[in-house]
């Protein structure tokens, strides 16, 4: 278990510093543009002209937390990124094919996954623990567990987020492998402070997180991690889940109104985030801005299921819990 | 005017992303890697060889030969006739 | 309390077991030669895994071939790591992978085809996510619950032992197979070559005429057990792992800080969790990738930690060449095995010491000496350095 300290994202939606956005964001279009804020705010200048998308995103995101937070440096930096710096994989793809010579070594370098981490590191001046997860749909869970075993150790405040940046070429993939996208596939990004204790600036606690990957039975490891924070399906006042493929949510809906969650209680997240890989890391942000907004909530579970056969699960509870 | 360094500051500005620096802004004598003048790092080193490779054909094998030819608009000119002179 | 080590296996230039390693290791015996499975043009010295993907697929038994070679290769070691333990219903086992390129191996190929405008096989791009490669690995081995991969350049290997360690010392856990696997790739092989650290010569670690590596392929994994696991396996604790550290030098994108910050945190953090004192290191296997930066800094860290006595050092790199993000583990094999047969490796192609530091490493094999606790260190791009300690004592 942890707190919320601080939550940012930089998405599709007006997600960055709006609270309250979660009452007004509709349905994702496709064509949509990531909304981005003026990155010179947030990013040195030296540093943000080689940054790729993704980076600015998560820079930018990450420089936010630290300044609501009002810490001087978190203890750790843990990013999860499905498919990493795909625009500048790309264009090093492109170069080493095609150009006879020398080559331009910047998108190399920022091909990697670790570079996000790395330039938040190098952007804030941080020199602790610095992590990048990357396990397609669960990275950004993975992170997050990542992060509670810091919490449990030694550390007392966490960077953690996930980015995933859309390239137009994933729709050519998408239409060639005849992928089922039911919305958008959009860029996202989106990073929190988790802190050890409660203070005046908790937003949120986060109970328990858990990856099941290559899962066998959904609804059984959806109980068994209900029971194992005591709490069961129908105390459960909101739960966010991604519906993208029929099959798998199909069972995750029946399994919740089964066990007695109404269906009005159940939001499917991807309209909201549009598709990529750590989509889940809108929602979680997207429930923290929500038990801002309505008293109501307490448990708050988020189900992604977006690959059928990962499951990742993150069980939210308002400060009041 | 100098076409030569001109150019060599309209090719810089592009190559390494020199987003808000006009032609004018770079002196021939600006230190180019100090902070005092455009603040480049290793990274834009290599990017340069690049440069000095793909518009004018010169190679440098050695990154440390790029570091005195390096130093500011005025350098890499002289270091462009020289090479292009001696072939 | 050192966390148990029960299984190990490697696949590498100099070997396709752990044992096959040793031996070369023994010897003296680089796996660096001409490039001759990868399909690349330029005649380079690479350190490939001596089999075809062909060769992997029928020795493996893999039926499903729609496989990157990362995976192949990571399947390999993880097999040979995870031995005849058994699985059960009541432990909890999961597996942790690192890679740096994934299925970039195929990707490349797809990629190739596409600007070529011929007809691209797009299920090619299926095994592109590195999470893929590790999820292919662990259908192969049953391992089903927590499945995670790990990417941070060329320290990632070291950095998946390291979150094996703290899932069972938290109990989340009860065995996990933690390790790196990267295939040889023209990607990888143009990016270091752009960044001009890419030695047409036999990298040449710790020496002054060093100018770059030589990249390599291959895989480590090992079986990281709890007590209350191995109670039910009955494996063989071969060693321990003491203590590690990961940490940020936040100093540049690709290069290391001259004074060596973030290198000297992660060894000075690893050595004081581990409990052991400095003077009972037997052996460091260095980074030692044969880049004037990275050699000249990790110098200068090994300096800072231990003063006027650094102990035996080596890097194994001019056998394996650099692996990326298998190369920690790989590596950490290495120092398991230094401290399971009293070996301390040579540090091959050395002659001269670095100017600035005038460190020797090993140059040949020393096997009259008890090597009790190893220090194993593996810097990556990005500033991402991490510092493991391994040791016979629990």
């Amino acid at each position: 278990m942890f707190y919320i300290s601080a939550a940012s994202g930089i998405t599709h939606q007006p997600t960055f510093q709006n609270v309250g956005f979660s009452n007004s964001i509709g349905t994702v279009s496709v064509g949509s543009e990531l909304i981005s804020p003026n990155y010179k705010d947030y990013i040195d200048a030296g540093l943000l002209r080689r940054m790729s998308k993704i980076l600015r995103m998560s820079v930018a995101c990450a420089e936010d937390c630290v300044r609501q937070a009002a810490i001087h440096q978190p203890d750790s930096i843990v990013v999860g990124t499905g498919l990493g710096c795909l625009h500048d994989t790309e264009k090093f793809l492109n170069t080493f094919l095609t150009v006879e010579g020398l080559l331009p070594p910047t998108s190399f370098i920022q091909s990697t996954h670790n570079t996000i981490a790395g330039q938040i590191s190098l952007s804030i001046g941080n020199h602790g623990y610095n992590m990048t997860h990357t396990q397609n749909t669960l990275s950004f869970e993975q992170a997050l567990t990542d992060t509670m075993m810091l919490l449990a150790e030694e550390d007392n405040h966490v960077l953690v987020g996930a980015a995933d940046e859309y390239i137009p070429f994933l729709d050519v993939i998408k239409e060639e492998l005849e992928l089922m996208a039911p919305v958008a596939l959009t860029s996202g990004s989106s990073f929190f402070i988790a802190s050890k204790e409660k203070s005046e600036q908790t937003l949120a606690i986060i109970t328990d997180v858990e990856t099941v990957g290559l899962v066998v039975d959904v609804s059984s490891a959806i109980d068994s991690f209900l029971s194992k924070n005591d709490m069961s399906p129908s105390s459960l006042d909101l739960v966010l889940f991604s519906g993208a493929d029929i099959g798998v949510c199909g069972k995750v809906l029946h399994f919740l109104t089964a066990h007695g969650v109404n269906e009005d209680k159940i939001v499917d997240y991807l309209p909201f985030s549009g598709i990529y890989p750590t989509a889940s890391a809108f929602a979680l942000h997207y429930v923290i801005d929500k038990l801002g907004q309505d008293k109501n909530l307490t448990n708050v579970l988020i189900c992604n299921c977006l690959n059928k056969k990962n499951l990742g699960l993150i069980l939210v509870q308002s400060c009041e819990a | 005017m100098d076409n030569l360094k001109e150019e060599l500051k309209k090719h810089i500005i592009e190559q390494l992303n020199l987003e808000d620096v006009r032609v004018e802004d770079i002196a021939d004598s600006d230190l180019l890697f100090d902070q005092s003048g455009l603040g480049l790092d290793s990274i834009d080193a290599l990017e340069l060889i690049v440069l000095l490779e793909k518009f004018y054909g010169i190679q440098v094998t050695k990154p440390e030969e790029g570091k005195e030819a390096f130093r500011s608009i005025e350098t890499m000119a002289q270091y462009i006739r020289k090479r292009k002179t001696a072939v | 309390m050192g966390i148990r080590i029960t299984g190990i296996g490697i696949v590498s230039a100099i070997g396709m077991s752990a044992e096959e390693n040793l031996l070369s290791l023994k010897a003296g015996k680089s796996g660096i030669g001409p490039v001759r499975y990868l399909d690349e043009p330029r005649e380079l010295l690479v350190g490939e895994v001596k089999a075809s993907n062909e060769e992997l697929i029928r020795s493996l038994q893999i039926s499903n071939r729609n496989i990157s070679r990362t995976s192949l290769l990571g399947l390999a070691a993880a097999r040979q790591a995870w031995g005849t333990t058994r699985h059960r219903s009541d432990l909890k086992s999961g597996i942790i992978s690192s890679t740096s390129v994934g299925g970039m191996d195929r990707s490349e190929v797809f990629y190739r085809e596409y600007l070529d405008e011929g007809k691209p096989d797009y299920r090619l791009l299926l095994s592109h996510d590195s999470g893929n490669t590790t999820e292919r690995i662990a259908s192969e081995l049953g391992i089903t619950g927590y499945i995670n991969t790990l990417s941070t350049a060329c320290s990632s290997g070291v950095n998946a032992i390291m979150l094996g360690a703290r899932l069972l010392q938290q109990g989340k856990l009860d065995r996990v197979l933690v390790g790196g696997t990267d295939a040889l790739t023209r990607f990888t092989i143009g990016g270091f070559r752009s960044l001009m650290i890419y030695d047409d010569a036999w990298c040449r670690p710790f020496d002054e005429s060093r100018t770059g590596l030589n990249l390599g392929e291959g895989a480590g994994f090992l079986l990281l057990e709890s007590e209350k696991s191995i109670a039910q396996s009955g494996n063989e604790t071969l060693c321990y792992v003491n203590g590690w550290a990961n940490a940020a030098d936040a100093y540049h994108q690709t290069a290391s800080s001259p004074d060596g910050k973030g290198a000297t945190m992660a060894i000075q953090k690893a050595i004081n969790m581990s409990g052991i004192g400095l003077s009972d290191i037997s052996y460091v296997n260095a980074h030692g990738t044969g880049t004037k930066n990275n050699d000249l800094s990790e110098s200068v860290a090994l300096k800072n930690v231990f003063g006027e006595n650094i102990p035996a050092f080596s890097s194994t790199k001019p056998y394996t060449g650099h692996t990326l993000a298998a190369a920690g583990a790989i590596e950490s094999i290495f120092s398991v095995m230094a401290i399971r047969n009293n070996l301390i490796y040579p540090n091959l192609n050395f002659s001269n010491p670095i100017e600035e530091t005038g460190l020797m490493p090993v140059t040949s094999l020393i096997t009259d000496r008890q090597v009790n606790a190893v220090l194993s260190n593996s810097f990556g791009f990005g500033g991402n350095n991490s510092s493991i300690i391994f040791s016979n004592f629990n």
